[in-house]
């Protein structure tokens, strides 16, 4: 047995050595076979595939994972930014949260008005069949990973407005939900807690982002 | 130039709620806009045919979330005419006293969603400090931050509890001298009334013809306030007057409604002192209220962005045949048009946060 | 100026029928259909209603009826010691088959809108209104869903 101290895994090291000389086998050519007539779409998507394959082969995937899984997850956790969306009565005491009594912005929150620099899509109010299609655009909007908080009654179920004709039962009928804040309307500290309660989702459920699936 | 169409909305900055502005610009001049409503239709008015009169206190209170008493008591005002039920005398004091609060609470959040308008950050923190106080203030009596459903049918929910007139006036002195503050920072500076002054005019004729009413007629100059001019509760036993601006001979501009809109605040806290010193002793509930009504039966108030207006027709059962609802600004909002043509794209945040928008109220 | 005085003469016009006091500053009337814009049209420019408050449109089964509220900013009758200022309800009556009436947005900017929603919510035919579009609800929406007679579906859940 040598003194010799072996650094890093023997055992990744000689998976990773075995594997270069078939990488053609898990590399697949691009689908339109020529570089120069590739949407850049298509590049993306391939370049995304071939890099996910051989990360996955080699078993590097899961290496970065774990290196980059607690700083991801620590950005994400403390930094969530909302949309700065208001669509009722919850919405002012979403702009009151932010208010210095309650301060809201010291749990790291950045309101953005673009959904392509937000994560955390806040429906505050009740969901009209018009305003459906749009919300459902902004949420395909923004980039993942994506959460979205239903914020007080209406969006949770259409509270008061529940025999209405053109209100949306919840929020959670067209798209995802995350965290249900209840309350008419609620309260900003419950808005506060709201967004503990997705800090502590996001560190339980979300692993690493890195060549996510 | 070529022109162009450009949407904002239903989620921008600029609308303050859920509506769309589509300007058709030449440049930088806006030659033509075309409003659109109804991201947040709830059919309010139906659902009121569905339920019984006193439950639709509940619906009144969220139709505007920026001031929800103002409409709430003129529903309940409304429907009282309907009903001929005689409310008592210490029951109007307060309900003015809560509609007054209401009032400033309404105009700090205007102000402060205006001020980030402006690229004023800061003063929205200001205002929106100072709104946590009458939030707390309207909390006491009716147990909630928001939506109060504290006017009843008949009167109010319950007394005022003790020691509300000194918690009272120990805010209004603070805000009093926090209002000099802001006399400083914001009238006084040269920036904000180069942002506002001589931006989003339109003359009092055109109000009155497009239907724009409330601080925003009375920046052109017109004294018309449905509290004076139509009184209901003890307005015509308060001592006060009606605030008025104008930035020209019969006009208004972004800075006169914002000055009307300050003038107004410094009224109400009047208003309040008085109703406190006026206010007798009794009962805040009348004994008997009637289920049942019929006929028909309309009241327009003073809300805090203009004339409110409610119609109820009853048929002889304890719900609503038809309820109609006025808002004062689905009207102003149809007006846009008129008082956008002209001016550069950049003021658009200006001119609409100057007119104190809020959708609840205008889709219903 | 006497608040009778002018529900006399309001009441004196062409298709006015049932004028009648409903509050100190209050008149109100019927008015004939076909007459309607020439009622509109004076109510204007003589007697100084420079404010068009609100149009309600009600579903009386079988027959709609329009009510207009409008207001006089500058006009004012004295009630013990205020100064109130004048209003007026008009009611207009239409059959359910034909729900037209002549538009009154080219003499109150303030119509325009108030219209437009008659027609999302009611189905009120404006005629000569410049841009008679659904206001409230999305276009493509079948139906106009405060007449009484509109079914709709409602979720309710069970207990």
């Amino acid at each position: 047995m040598s003194s010799k101290k072996v650094r890093g895994n023997p055992g990744l090291r000689r998976g990773v050595g075995s594997k270069t000389t078939d990488l053609d086998e898990i590399m697949e050519d691009p689908p339109a076979g020529d570089w120069l007539t590739l949407r850049s779409d298509q590049l993306l998507e391939w370049i995304d595939n071939a890099v996910y394959n051989v990360a996955e082969t080699t078993g590097m995937r899961e290496v970065v994972n774990r290196v980059t899984r607690p700083i991801f997850n620590y950005g994400q956790r403390f930094s969530p930014h909302p949309l700065h969306f208001g669509i009722m009565c919850c919405a002012i005491e979403m702009g009151q949260a932010s208010a210095p009594d309650h301060d809201i912005d010291r749990l790291g929150l950045v309101y953005r008005s673009s959904p392509r620099q937000c994560d955390v899509l806040i429906v505050n109010g009740p969901v009209c069949e018009k305003l459906r299609p749009k919300l459902k655009t902004l949420y395909e909007q923004m980039p993942e990973p994506k959460w979205v908080i239903a914020m007080g009654e209406c969006a949770i179920s259409g509270g008061p407005y529940w025999d209405s004709y053109s209100v949306v039962a919840g929020a959670d009928t067209f798209i995802p939900v995350d965290v249900y804040i209840p309350g008419c309307p609620v309260r900003p500290e419950a808005l506060m807690h709201g967004f503990l309660t997705l800090q502590k989702k996001i560190r339980e459920k979300e692993p690493g982002m890195f060549l996510r699936r | 130039m070529a022109e162009m169409w450009i949407s904002m909305g239903p989620q921008h900055p600029m609308t303050h709620g859920l509506w769309t502005l589509k300007v058709k610009v030449d440049g930088e001049t806006i030659t033509d806009a075309d409003p659109e409503l109804g991201y947040l239709h709830r059919s309010v008015e139906k659902m009121g045919e569905r339920r019984k009169y006193f439950m639709n206190t509940t619906l009144t209170d969220r139709l505007c979330y920026a001031s929800s008493t103002t409409w709430t008591h003129n529903y309940v005002l409304t429907v009282e005419e309907l009903m001929n039920v005689e409310v008592p005398e210490r029951a109007k004091y307060i309900r003015t006293i809560m509609l007054e609060l209401q009032r400033l609470a309404s105009h700090l959040m205007w102000a402060g969603a205006y001020m980030p308008d402006l690229g004023h950050i800061t003063g929205a923190l200001y205002f929106w400090r100072d709104r946590e106080l009458f939030l707390n203030l309207l909390e006491v009596p009716s147990g909630s931050r928001l939506l109060y459903n504290y006017i009843r049918i008949g009167g109010v929910k319950r007394d005022l509890p003790d020691g509300f007139v000194e918690k009272t006036e120990r805010v209004f002195k603070l805000f009093e001298k926090r209002l000099d503050e802001y006399a400083d920072l914001f009238e006084n500076s040269k920036i904000f009334r180069m942002r506002t002054e001589d931006v989003g005019n339109f003359t009092a004729a055109q109000a009155q013809n497009l239907g724009i009413t409330g601080p925003n007629m009375r920046g052109c100059g017109t004294k018309f306030d449905l509290r004076k001019n139509d009184p209901y509760e003890i307005y015509e036993e308060i001592d006060w007057a009606i605030q008025t601006r104008e930035a020209g001979p019969g006009y208004s501009d972004c800075f006169s409604r914002y000055m009307v809109r300050i003038d107004e605040m410094k009224e109400s806290i009047r208003i309040i002192r008085d109703c406190f010193k006026k206010m007798p002793k009794g009962p805040t509930l009348a004994s008997a209220i009637p289920v049942r009504a019929q006929g028909e039966a309309f009241r327009r108030t003073e809300d805090s962005r203009g004339e409110a207006l409610m119609y109820v027709v009853g048929d002889g059962t304890d719900r609503p045949y038809r309820w109609k609802i006025k808002s004062p600004m689905f009207t102003t909002i149809s007006a846009c048009p008129h008082y956008l043509k002209g001016y550069k794209l950049a003021d658009i945040p200006a001119i609409m946060g100057s007119i104190d928008i809020c959708i609840g109220e205008t889709d219903k | 100026m006497e608040i009778k005085e002018l529900m006399q003469e309001l009441s004196a016009l062409k298709g006015v029928s049932n004028a009648s006091m409903i509050r100190d500053n209050v008149v109100k009337l019927d008015i004939d259909k076909n007459s309607s814009k020439e009622f509109f049209t004076k109510l204007r420019d003589d007697f100084g209603f420079e404010h068009c408050s609100l149009i309600t449109a009600i579903d009386n089964q079988p027959e709609f009826e329009l009510v207009y509220h409008f207001t006089s900013v500058n006009k004012s009758v004295t009630v013990g010691s205020t100064d109130m200022s004048v209003m007026m309800e008009a009611h207009v009556f239409l059959e359910r088959d034909t729900p037209t009436i002549e538009s009154i947005s080219d003499l109150w900017g303030g119509a325009n809108w108030h219209e437009r929603e008659a027609f999302d919510l009611m189905g009120i035919y404006f005629v000569g209104h410049p841009d008679l579009r659904r206001v409230l609800l999305p276009e493509g929406f079948a139906g106009h869903p405060l007449r009484k007679d509109y079914v709709y579906e409602i979720h309710e859940e069970e207990w």
